[in-house]
């Protein structure tokens, strides 16, 4: 193997001085992995929140607002050169349905980005079984388009949700309705409205999506049951609703909506602000934090090269008389912390793989996991390394350009 | 045609610390090729800071220098740092090998800087040397590992495996019995004689001033006697 000399002299240093360069390869190992492991469990811990909460939005929804700030017509004409002296204004009668769903919905399915949409109407019902009655919410949906949407199949714990296509009367209930009610599958069930309607209904399916307000609330009929619920016609839609394949386009999505439709639309991310802020937060800490470790690393680095090229004084002398540039002695000098620097970064990135896969067997039951949320995704891991290795170099820079300065007159005449 | 191969023009050198000092006053002096100078004075007679001057390690001077006619004052620092590792040799009183390397290897590296020759080439050149020296059986034992005496024919070697016009020895034999004394002059005499090779030595030792070409006698920073 033909090396050039400075590389050479640089590994010569390295392993003659094994320990010193495996504490300095150990400091960016453990940077490297602790960045890999925590913004895994960050990333996983993330995706799973957004799973969860897109687990009952949609991307975006495009309902019909109810609107009570209406200006009196005097107002409105004359502006504010009139007082209105109307006290205690009442808002008109509205339905809050959409008007020409099925156009507006045929529109949003003919989108390609668009991967499920349904028409959606909800009505507040009791469901009753014998003496027992408990309140929530029926929702009349295409259950095909609700199941790409949000995965109801993987939510079922009894039942198929293509019964609610094939029986008349059937529906869907989560899991704490079943449980309260003392109801299981293919059991009957009397649903009635606030409009007076009450329907038999055949339980055809029980799911629990893990967020208790929902299951304990939550059931799927057909559109028409509900319609029938509410003493509707058959055009009687309060939602639309849609799935893209980005779900960061949804705020595009809803200002073309709301332009298209002059209805109000809603995107997931501005229905959960909060989730939004949490990830942001979460990232912010744990920016914070892998820095603080990959400076600490980097310290390391940048001590033990320092001490290296201290002890190393009269050799930089000795190649300098001996027609080393300056440039060579830091090019032998960075050679070193590379060296360091990539087999800690490997070093790091195997450990931090091992690190989140033990972690990722931790066994919890909390809020429908079993195990740790984490991510796997490799993207993390090229990071880790990334920023391992630079780190090591920028440390590894300030010495390597010291030693250039070495002046080999004063260290041989001592 | 010229013989000379080193030049000095009224070098002049201070020292600012700890106050400002003469240390170099005006020398201008020539030596020829193949010549075997000795540089002898008292201690703070200047005569180690002057062969740092002419070494091209120490820059900070006033006057000029010139080696095998090439002019050297004002050059930049890498471009002098190539220069050496063409053309001067070094022999230190401490032999400063790098103690982690082999004998071999340390005689090898300058040759691997210079890129003269293939790596192969260099290998066998620089036993060569140790042979010469009569260290080649210590060639793969690490420097640090050797005898005083041993180090310092390392170091010859060292200074010798480019070929250079010049070999510069700041007391060579300061640190050696008088035996390993014995050797290296012969050493020494040996380069110039019958390699024609010009060696500029500082020294303390009397005996060792005896045995070369010409013996240049600082005081004050002035010579005394050439």
């Amino acid at each position: 193997m033909k090396l050039k000399i400075n590389t050479e002299i640089a590994l010569t240093h390295i392993t003659s001085r094994m320990k010193q360069s495996i504490v300095a390869a150990l400091g960016v190992t453990f940077g490297i992995s602790m960045y890999i492991f925590v913004n895994s469990i960050l990333s996983g811990t993330n995706d799973y929140f957004e799973k969860t909460t897109l687990s009952n939005i949609p991307h975006v929804r495009i309902y019909n607002d109810l609107n009570s700030d209406s200006v009196s017509v005097s107002q409105e004409y004359f502006g504010d050169q009139v007082v209105s002296a109307v006290s205690s204004q009442k808002p008109l009668s509205t339905t809050n349905n959409i008007r020409n769903p099925w156009y507006i919905l045929n529109l949003v399915k003919r989108d390609p980005e668009v991967t499920a949409a349904t028409a959606q109407v909800t009505s507040n019902v009791f469901y009753n079984n014998g003496s027992v009655q408990i309140n929530g919410s029926a929702f009349g949906v295409n259950i095909l388009e609700e199941d790409k949407m949000f995965d109801l199949k993987s939510m079922m714990q009894a039942g198929r949700i293509e019964d609610l296509l094939k029986i008349n009367n059937g529906i869907l209930i989560g899991s704490g309705i079943a449980s309260k009610l003392n109801i299981k599958l293919n059991d009957n069930l009397y649903v009635a409205s606030a409009q007076g309607v009450t329907k038999l209904m055949k339980v055809v399916g029980i799911f629990q999506t893990s967020i208790s307000n929902v299951d304990n609330t939550k059931s799927y009929a057909s559109i028409s049951n509900v319609q029938q619920l509410l003493m509707e016609d058959g055009s009687y839609i309060t939602d639309i609703k849609f799935n893209l394949k980005d779900k960061d386009l949804a705020p595009e999505y809803v200002n073309k909506y709301i332009h298209l439709t002059g209805y109000s639309a809603e995107a997931w991310s501005s229905a959960n602000q909060t989730v939004g802020a949490g990830m942001v937060i979460r990232n912010f800490i744990a920016q914070a934090m892998l820095i603080t470790i990959l400076v600490v690393a980097g310290f390391g680095i940048y001590n033990i090269l320092n001490m290296t090229i201290h002890e190393k004084m009269k050799d930089i002398a000795i190649l300098k008389a001996n027609g080393f540039a300056g440039n060579d002695i830091t090019n032998i000098f960075i050679t070193e912390a590379t060296l360091i620097g990539l087999s800690g970064g490997v070093a790091g990135v195997i450990l931090g793989y091992v690190i989140s896969y033990l972690a990722a067997q931790i066994p919890i039951k909390l809020a429908g996991l079993n195990t740790l949320p984490i991510d796997f995704t490799p993207s993390n891991y090229i990071l880790g390394f990334l920023f391992g290795t630079v780190t090591t170099l920028l440390a590894g820079y300030l010495p390597a350009k010291k030693a250039a300065t070495v002046d080999p007159v004063q260290i041989i005449r001592g | 045609m010229d013989n000379t191969v080193l030049r000095a023009n009224s070098i002049n050198k201070y020292f600012y610390q700890p106050e400002p000092f003469h240390v170099i006053k005006d020398i201008s002096m020539e030596i020829n090729k193949g010549e075997f100078v000795s540089l002898i004075g008292k201690s703070g007679s200047g005569k180690t800071t002057f062969l740092y001057v002419l070494s091209t390690l120490d820059t900070d001077y006033q006057g000029s220098l010139e080696i095998n006619h090439k002019t050297l004052t004002g050059k930049q620092i890498d471009e002098l740092a190539q220069f050496r590792n063409e053309h001067i040799g070094f022999v230190f009183q401490f032999h400063y090998l790098l103690p982690e390397f082999s004998s071999i290897k340390n005689v090898m590296i300058p040759a691997q800087k210079l890129k003269r020759y293939s790596v192969g080439e260099i290998e066998e050149r620089a036993y060569q040397k140790l042979k010469m020296l009569d260290v080649h059986e210590q060639a793969l034992k690490p420097a640090g590992k050797l005898s005083g005496g041993q180090q310092q024919r390392v170091a010859i070697a060292r200074a010798l495996i480019n070929d250079p016009t010049v070999i510069m020895a700041d007391e060579p034999t300061g640190n050696l019995d008088s035996r390993n004394t014995g050797e290296v002059i012969e050493v020494f005499k040996h380069i110039s004689k019958d390699l024609n090779q010009t060696i500029i030595a500082v020294t303390h030792d009397k005996d060792f001033a005896k045995n070369t070409d010409r013996i240049i006698e600082m005081s004050d920073g002035v010579i005394l006697k050439k």
